[in-house]
């Protein structure tokens, strides 16, 4: 972290331009991605610290983390634990919850622990996938019967999802907190200002109404529009795949199984669409962000009643909860949208 | 068990039975090309010649079960049940290969007869087209009950016991045509083969309720309700054992290496179909139709249940 | 798809290489013993209780063969998909059935094959619970157990890590405990059984306890809710010790010949048996000499080869001065109820064994009865609800055929309940021969009041919750299951055939381990208990084995349990439980 320190008041020294490229991995990523990408993400850093939504983000990691975490401590609990590791993603989404919200208090925390805890669920989240890919193949048929498998096997996606909480974790640890730029906070323009008081020594809340007054200027101060939308789209393949074929296993027995499976695609074209286009970042966007967040409330809500209607129902809650429609799945989906509507609410530089 | 059970010293000189004990070389239809001669063999009396049926295949219309609504008989089809379409042999590719071989070969391969004489084959079928019913199926897609039940019979494959009131099954079988054909005699004066269908039925059901009006000396020698057990689960065995009727009752066929994953609901797999069931009643009078009690009302030979569960 | 990715299954062709399930394999040469060596132990059938002995004995270092009536399974190869291909998974060997109520063998009762039972057991594991090794102070029927549950308590929990055994976090009958692994999602039948109980107000274990991974554990996978684990669990999800201590056996130096029947037990001079002669696969006769005998043969063929290998001085039969081998023979009552639904059940998906109640599993003094019952799911495939039907409904003909069109509409629940143990049940000689021309065994079973008081209730009970969960129709067949007992342990050397260890009261190094020592069977599932009396025995024989090598006398002290003799791949797995269980209800 010292390093990421030295980096950023260098980043200040520098008065916020951008020449600092490396080679080799930045090179080829130039060649590879799309020129808009690589200057974004060329500039990344730097823009992510005009995001002054610190304290917010870290709650929005924390609380996605918590909901990964649940998701994935009952799904494994389906799997019974089988094998060590798969207590892994449970105690570091919990740990990553933790750090979220303390960070949310805590800038050093923050700036200095949550990155580190993000980093490594990031990489447990690739570790997982392999396992379940690997996993997949070990069962009776493995990829030869794909959908099957798919199905009935570890939930093959699952594990990156709960990368995402750790790709926004990343993301907080470069931000600015809310009050970072002091009588600065009413221009958008604001490199460098280095007047941040270190206030690691400050745990208690953050004011709740203030918060919500600066909330959305705050996210204003990003930049890093397209890296959100990015992330925004993944999290909701991801979560709209799971969706399919869950919702396959019961046969689209409700008409309303279908609504995550056609948001999905939309929401990922507008995820992406918006690397490109401003114009969707401003209409698209939000409109299906805002559709998928509505579509896991409502999703949750039919999840319950499925479980509520299963044999025994609400007489035997801690079974039908292991087992009846997974109860978290919709919010994750909603947490797609959410992190949609952020990425609209973002600024880009173009 | 071994052959040995069934008859230690088998009888050459008989010539009749001599198949029945040591497996043919040359397997054929009718490989022993047995006329009956000898009417006692392992102190069996028994009938010295069965009437020969009369061969009708088709098999009469007051045979066909009726359709409820239009109160016409049903057509014969490929394929009986309310799952229509629906195919286990399809999803052979499916299965893992010992399953599938085990299932083709009896599907492709169908045993000859071996066991049981030309006469007593040709009474076995009359029986069996009663104790399952198969006059809605089409003549392609009809399951050979009695070549399967032979085939038993011929390598002496035992259930791994006998009630001590029950003789071997060999035997038992042998037996049991011969009260058969004597209930058939007693009740119409004709042989089995040459009733229709309503009166075998009524034949089989005086057994069925533990009630036969001939073949006393015989009964004598076997339990009749453990007789009608054993009967019925032959047929059992070898109807339900088939692609065809589990494709009749809507049955997911073998499953391994690709399970089951639809388990709510009674939802169908996607290779499955959904039910889709037709009103249809038993041709009229026939008296299976009635569920009566095993063994009677009285209730005094309650049969105990055969397969494991749990 | 219509088909799989690369075409159809085919088996993979390696000649030589001996196949669990898909991934399961067994690849070190098995160690082979020559028959005049004489062995630390010989086991005679390696089934339920047989494979655990072994896997436990080799690891502890001792040298062991096991001789095995039927086939060393290569389940890959050997094992269908399919009701009527799995014939041959069953003792089909003849057996005479009598008495007043006459007890239906083969598919219903035992295995034939390494494995034994638990190759096509529907993997219920349920523990007995403390009241059932009390019955005659408790109620005063049967009679007490020579140990008690906290004897065995230990091992209970030991095997149901082994096994391993799914089933709810909290189970709470008899002594409340949870289970190593998560529970089982539910299928048709099981929805029913809930739906059923719950409207009814009776509690019901949902997803277990049941012998069957919800999870992957080690080289064996997740159940992939088939259906067909009575016909031997292709996939290796269910336990058998086929694939759950065997290979660790065969690991450990153990060896196991196989189509290998035992037909006498060797007595030699000082009242010590010396060995076993058996038939070897080519049905030559043999000799194995070995330091101790241990019989797990099953509630049959254990007294069989008993009453088989009199000889001079054991006219009566080996270990039976007390005339009891063979007595006291029980079975539980299996009767199927049932019911017809509007909806569709599908009863063949998923696992048979997957929920129950024991909720009536005690003494009530409401009831006119002793003891109580269980139930249990069950799910028959096409052939077997077929017979139910021709018993049930008395279907044949037009009948059968429209009742099995329903098929999918029908779900069966399995009462399990306690019969209690009766001198006149009994295992003796019949006249007739095997094929190795020894005398068959005759079972001979009859209920008396307190049974069919009990069986009456019982079925009610379960006609009361299927109707409550909606069924139309409810049918019942009365069947049995499970058979135990016939060389029963206890204290008393005049009334029992063993100790609680299985150590024969009249032939020191004579053991006896498998169903057949039960001396009551409660209504829990005796598979679980089999094998943990197996390794009960097996902690006995370990903590004597000076005794055993010098041939001195045992101690009869209770071993220390072992929990380093677990197979490879037991320790590390299962869900976060509470250590121990709730308070001890004695
Ligand atoms: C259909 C079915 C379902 C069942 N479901 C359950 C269930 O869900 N839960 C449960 O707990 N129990 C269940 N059981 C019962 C359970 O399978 C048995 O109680 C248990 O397996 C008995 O174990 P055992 O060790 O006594 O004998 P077995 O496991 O039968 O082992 C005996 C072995 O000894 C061999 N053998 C016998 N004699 C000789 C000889 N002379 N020489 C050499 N080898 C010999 C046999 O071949 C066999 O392999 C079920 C049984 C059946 C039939
Ligand atoms: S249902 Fe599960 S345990 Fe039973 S046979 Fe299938 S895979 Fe095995």
């Amino acid at each position: 972290m010292a390093q990421a320190l030295s980096n950023e008041k260098r980043r200040r020294l520098a008065g916020g331009t951008v020449e600092n490229r490396s080679s080799g991995l930045a090179g080829l990523i130039e060649e590879t991605l799309p020129k808009a990408i690589i200057r974004d993400t060329t500039i990344v850093e730097q823009h992510i610290r005009e995001g002054q939504f610190q304290r917010s983000l870290a709650l929005v990691t924390g609380f996605s983390s918590l909901l990964g975490g649940l998701e994935v401590a009952y799904e494994h609990y389906r799997g019974s634990y089988s094998q060590r590791i798969m207590y892994t993603p449970v105690v570091l989404s919990g740990l990553l919850a933790l750090v979220g919200i303390w960070g949310a208090f805590n800038r050093r925390v923050a700036r200095r622990l949550l990155p580190v805890v993000s980093g490594v669920m990031g990489l447990d989240a690739v570790v997982g996938f392999i396992f379940h890919v690997r996993g997949i193949a070990r069962k009776p048929g493995g990829w030869r019967i794909p959908v099957f498998n798919l199905i009935m096997g570890p939930p093959v996606l699952a594990p990156l999802l709960l990368a995402i909480s750790g790709f926004l974790g990343m993301v907080t640890a470069f931000l600015r907190q809310e009050e970072d730029l002091g009588l600065d906070r009413q221009t958008t323009q604001s490199y460098g200002s280095s007047n941040a008081k270190p206030n690691s020594s400050r745990l208690t809340p953050w004011g709740v109404s203030h918060e919500a007054l600066t909330l959305e200027q705050d996210i204003r101060e990003g930049y890093f529009q397209r890296g959100m939308a990015l992330a925004a789209a993944l999290s909701a393949l991801c979560s709209g795949f799971e969706a399919l074929y869950s919702h396959y296993k019961n046969n689209y027995k409700y008409k309303i199984q279908w609504t995550p499976i056609v948001l999905t695609p939309l929401l990922f074209a507008a995820g992406i669409g918006t690397i490109w286009s401003r114009k969707i970042a401003h209409t698209l966007l939000p409109i299906i962000s805002v559709l998928a967040i509505l579509n896991g409330a409502v999703g949750a809500f039919f999840h319950l009643r499925g479980i509520l209607r299963r044999p025994g129902g609400a007489k035997h809650p801690i079974y039908n909860i292991l087992y009846g429609a997974p109860i978290l799945a919709p919010l994750l989906f909603a947490a797609s949208g959410f992190m949609g509507l952020l990425a609209s609410l973002l600024r880009r530089r173009d | 068990m071994s052959a040995a059970d069934f008859n230690p010293n088998p009888i050459p000189e008989q010539g009749v039975y001599s198949s029945a004990v040591a497996p043919a070389k040359e397997p054929g239809p009718t490989s022993a090309g047995n006329k009956l001669k000898s009417n006692r063999i392992d102190g069996i009396i028994r009938p010295a010649t069965f009437e020969e049926p009369g061969t009708d295949d088709e098999g009469p219309v007051e045979n066909l079960p009726v359709d409820v609504k239009i109160g016409q008989p049903l057509k014969s089809r490929a394929q009986p049940g309310y799952y229509p379409g629906y195919n286990t042999l399809s999803q052979q590719k499916f299965w893992d290969e010992a399953t599938r071989k085990v299932v083709l070969s009896r599907v492709n391969e169908v045993p000859p007869i071996r066991f049981f004489t030309p006469p007593e084959h040709k009474l076995m079928l009359a029986i069996c087209a009663r104790l399952l019913p198969q006059d809605d199926r089409d003549k392609e897609h009809k399951i050979p009950i009695v070549n399967y039940i032979d085939d038993r019979l011929y390598h002496d494959r035992i259930e791994g016991y006998r009630f001590e009131d029950m003789p071997p099954d060999r035997e038992a079988h042998r037996l049991g045509l011969e009260a058969i054909e004597a209930i058939a005699h007693k009740m119409y004066g004709h042989s089995f083969v040459k009733l229709g269908p309503l009166e075998q039925e009524q034949v089989l059901q005086t057994i069925h309720d533990g009630n036969p009006p001939a073949g006393e000396e015989i009964w004598q020698r076997m339990s009749v309700v453990r007789y009608w057990t054993l009967l019925m689960q032959d047929a059992i065995e070898a109807y339900y054992a088939h692609p065809y009727a589990w494709d009749e009752i809507g049955f997911g066929g073998p499953a391994y290496p690709r399970g089951y994953l639809r388990q709510q609901n009674g939802m169908a797999e996607p290779w499955e179909k959904d039910e889709q069931p037709y009103p249809w009643n038993a041709p009229p009078g026939s008296p299976s139709a009635g569920y009566k009690p095993l063994g009677g009302a009285s209730g005094k030979q309650t049969p105990v249940g055969q397969e494991g569960t749990h | 798809m219509k088909e799989p990715l690369l075409g159809s299954f085919k088996a993979k062709p390696e000649p030589g290489e001996h196949r669990l399930g898909p991934i399961q394999e067994i690849h070190v040469p098995m160690r082979k013993y020559s028959q005049d060596e004489e062995v630390d132990f010989c086991i005679v059938g390696v089934g339920s209780a047989g494979g655990v002995l072994l896997q436990r004995l080799a690891r502890a270092g001792f040298r062991v063969v096991g001789l095995e009536a039927g086939p060393f399974w290569n389940t890959e190869r050997d094992w269908v998909s399919d009701e009527a291909g799995s014939y041959k998974l069953y003792w089909n060997d003849l057996r005479i059935t009598g008495g007043k109520n006459p007890l239906a063998l083969g598919a219903n009762n035992s295995g034939h094959g390494v494995g034994g039972g638990s190759v096509h057991w529907a993997g219920f594991t349920p523990r007995f619970h403390p009241s059932d090794f009390r019955v005659c102070s408790r109620d005063g029927v049967g009679v007490d157990w020579p140990i008690s549950y906290w004897d065995l308590k230990p091992y209970y929990a030991l095997l149901e890590k082994e096994m391993p055994v799914a089933g709810p976090a909290y189970y709470p009958w008899g002594d409340p405990h949870g289970y190593t692994y998560g529970p089982h999602p539910t299928a048709g039948v099981s929805n029913v059984l809930v739906n059923g109980c719950t409207r009814l107000g009776i509690g019901v274990s949902i997803g277990g306890p049941v012998a069957i991974n919800s999870g992957s554990h080690a080289d064996r996978p997740h159940c992939i809710y088939r259906g067909f684990c009575i016909q031997g669990c292709k996939v290796g999800a269910k336990q058998s010790t086929l694939v759950s201590h065997v290979p660790d056996a065969i690991n450990y130096g153990a060896e196991i010949r196989d189509n290998c029947m035992v037909s006498r037990i060797e007595m030699g001079p000082q009242g010590r048996v010396t060995g076993v002669t058996y038939y070897d696969p080519d049905k030559k006769e043999a000799r194995q000499k070995a330091r101790v005998v241990i019989v797990c043969g099953y509630a049959i063929e254990t007294p069989r080869l008993l009453l088989n290998s009199a000889c001079p001085g054991w006219e009566q039969g080996l270990a039976n001065s007390s005339g009891t081998v063979g007595k006291y023979l029980m079975a539980q009552a299996g009767n199927v109820v049932m019911g017809r639904f509007d909806e569709l059940i599908r009863m063949y998906k998923g696992p048979p064994a997957n929920s129950l109640t024991e909720e009536f599993y005690e003494t009530d003094p409401k009831h006119d009865f002793a003891r109580g019952f269980a139930v249990q799911t069950v799910g028959p495939l096409p052939i077997a609800f077929a017979k139910q039907m021709m018993v049930a409904k008395g279907a044949w003909g037009w009948g059968l055929r429209r009742v099995m069109m329903d098929y999918n509409h029908w779900a069966p629940l399995g009462v399990l309940g306690e019969i209690l143990p009766w001198e006149d049940n009994t295992v003796t000689l019949a006249e007739e021969k095997d094929q190795f021309g020894l005398p068959v065994a005759r079972v001979t079973f009859n209920l008396h009041d307190n049974d069919r008081k009990l069986i009456n209730f019982a079925t009610k009970k379960v006609e009361d919750i299927l109707i409550a969960a909606g069924a139309r129709e409810v049918v019942q067949e009365q069947r049995y299951a499970h058979l135990v007992g016939a060389c029963r342990m206890g204290s008393d050397p005049k009334t029992s055939v063993v100790d609680g260890f299985g150590q024969s009261h009249d032939i020191p190094n004579l053991f006896v381990c498998d169903g057949s020592i039960l001396p009551t069977q409660g209504s829990a599932n005796p598979g679980l208990t089999i094998q943990a009396l197996a390794a009960r025995t097996a902690d006995y024989l370990i903590s004597e084995r000076e005794n055993i090598l010098e041939g001195r006398p045992f101690s009869r002290i209770s071993p220390p349990v072992r929990h380093d003799l677990s197979p490879e791949g037991t320790s590390g797995r299962g869900v976060p439980r509470l250590k121990g269980t709730a308070l001890k209800v004695k």
